[in-house]
């Protein structure tokens, strides 16, 4: 297991190296898209407006949305595009199961995912003049949006496997992110408050926007709940690409054609 | 030994109330060593068939057994087969080939260490040692084809399926790729091949299947199958139309002459024929042999 941990590892830094400009362009672009949405909001707001905590708890959504997107393409694009270079089958043929070599590849790609993001994190900071806190504290929220995020890359994992071209469907998806990690669900009562916790990823991405911009102490109740949810949605993500992977053995079309 | 069992195996596809008989009876057996030519035309359930022997599309019914387990149920089957399915599209691109081969190896349950053992050997013995650095995306088709063979050894399986080993490939890679069949079923590994060019599978098979509409409609030892469908009649070429005086001696004795062409059905009159044709230039003589294409025609196209 370490073993292929590792050579997933290298394998993902090797192509990520090798190919760096796909690599700069998705990172230049995902900041240069907010700083664009940032100037034209301070263009409607006028120039003496001052966004605030506001601010930096967009600033936190919308990275999460970019890692989400990142670990999205790594397992769902990654898929489709195994299924068109025919490795895809050669991975089925491996005596570890689908599910593990797909999750230790996800695993192994993350420190990279992360790495990167927090590049995003730092230029936008750096661009909008956003001051975020670093506590330790972020670290438990931060792993429950993982889970939920990679349950949900799961889901379009097995997506993938069963239509083969998600790229649209990949496309309009991504604009629904925008509103799980943007939407403030903390902020949310009564019976909304019980929707917001069942949203995937919501409940972790409020506490990191509350630890993050508005320097909250850690809610350890709404944790356990954000924690579950990101469980609970992970499962669900693998126990799903595990059906689809057993329909498509029966339907006969795991490589895609 | 038997490494390779499969017994009525069946497949049909329903989508939007069609029904599709991909494989309808399928039963194979391999041995270490043995090289099986599974011929079938496009659509006959070649690959379907060779997909449910590695795990990868489920059978309604019938079973495999590899190495004594079954690949569908016992993931340790795994470990004893290798695959190039569709031509040469089984490796990463963006890697070199010593990456893809040492990848493959953990991924097929090797440890570190033996995996880079292992791709050494591969690399040399393969002859790609030049192009270990180089990108899959900047071989040659032949190379590619070479790696993607080497990278289904990489655990030491002891089946290896081959899916048109030999498509797109020029004449000196068919070769190289040819030779490194028949070193690999020396090594005592069986193989399973489908291939359309019939003179290669003529050239490397022990035993020939041929499939059509999803029922193997023959299976039998290459050389004994070539033999049954070659008759005794000898054939003489020779250099110019044989003359009239010849001709109807030759005709009497039995013989059958087209212009330069002498077809001699009764062996025993042979030499007597000869005798006649001396001192003529003779072109070529010989057994008229059936060839693998003759024979794969001829049960394709029965109705």
């Amino acid at each position: 297991m370490l073993s292929l941990f590792l050579a997933e590892f290298k394998r993902s830094f090797v192509q990520l190296r090798r190919y760096s400009s796909e690599l700069i362009g998705g990172v230049v672009g995902t900041t240069i898209i907010f700083y664009g949405l940032f100037l034209s909001t301070q263009y409607i707001a006028g120039p003496g407006f001052q966004f605030g905590t506001r601010l930096d708890s967009i600033i936190v959504g919308y990275v999460l949305w970019a890692l989400m997107l990142f670990i999205m393409g790594d397992i769902a694009g990654g898929l489709q595009q195994e299924s068109r270079t025919g490795t895809l089958e050669q991975l089925f043929l491996s005596p570890y199961s689908a599910s593990t070599v797909f999750l230790l590849r996800a695993i192994a790609s993350l420190i990279l995912n992360l790495t990167i993001n927090l590049g995003i994190l730092l230029l936008i900071m750096a661009l909008t003049g956003s001051r975020l806190a670093f506590p330790p504290t972020l670290l438990p929220p931060l792993l429950a949006v993982l889970l939920g995020a990679y349950g949900i890359a799961f889901a379009m994992g097995a997506l993938a496997l069963t239509l083969k071209q998600v790229q649209q469907v990949l496309s309009v998806f991504q604009f629904g992110l925008i509103f799980l990690f943007t939407v403030p669900v903390e902020s949310w009562t009564g019976s909304a408050r019980f929707l917001g916790w069942l949203l995937p990823m919501a409940p972790g991405a409020g506490l990191l926007r509350g630890v993050m911009a508005q320097g909250a102490a850690l809610d350890w109740g709404i944790l356990a709940v954000a924690l579950l949810n990101g469980a609970v949605y992970f499962l669900a993500g693998v126990a799903l690409f595990g059906w689809a992977e057993r329909r498509m053995k029966r339907l006969g079309k795991l490589g895609g054609y | 030994m038997l490494i390779l069992e499969a017994q009525n195996l069946q497949k049909t596809y329903r989508s939007r109330r069609q029904v599709f008989t991909a494989v309808a009876d399928v039963s194979l057996k391999l041995a270490a060593g043995e090289v099986l030519a599974f011929l079938g035309p496009n659509g006959a359930g070649k690959t379907t068939t060779i997909k449910m022997i590695a795990g990868l599309i489920l059978p309604d019914s019938g079973w495999v057994m590899v190495a004594g387990r079954n690949p569908h149920q016992d993931v340790r089957a795994l470990r004893a087969i290798g695959a190039v399915l569709e031509g040469n599209r089984n490796l990463y691109w963006r890697l070199t080939p010593i990456e893809n081969l040492e990848y493959f190896g953990v991924l097929r349950g090797l440890s570190r260490r033996v995996a880079q053992q292992h791709s050494r050997d591969l690399i040399e013995r393969f002859e790609l040692g030049d192009k270990r650095q180089t990108l899959v995306q900047n071989l040659s088709r032949g190379m590619q084809q070479k790696l993607a063979i080497a990278v289904a050894l990489m655990h030491d399986p002891q089946l290896l399926l081959l899916d048109e080993p030999t498509l797109g490939l020029d004449v000196e890679a068919t070769e190289s790729v040819k030779r490194l069949i028949r070193e690999i079923a020396a090594e005592g590994r069986a193989i399973l091949l489908t291939t359309h060019q019939l003179d290669i599978a003529e050239e490397l098979s022990n035993r020939v299947a041929v499939i059509n509409q999803g029922e193997i409609v023959v299976e039998e030892p290459t050389a004994e199958l070539i033999r049954q469908f070659s008759d005794s009649a000898y054939l003489i070429q020779l250099e110019q139309p044989l003359d009239t005086l010849r001709a109807s001696k030759i005709t009497a004795l039995g013989a059958t002459v087209e212009l330069q062409q002498i077809t001699i059905r009764d062996p025993e009159i042979l030499y007597s024929a000869l005798e006649i044709l001396r001192p003529l230039p003779i072109v070529t003589m010989g057994r008229q042999q059936a060839n693998l294409t003759d024979i794969f025609l001829s049960f394709v196209r029965k109705p």
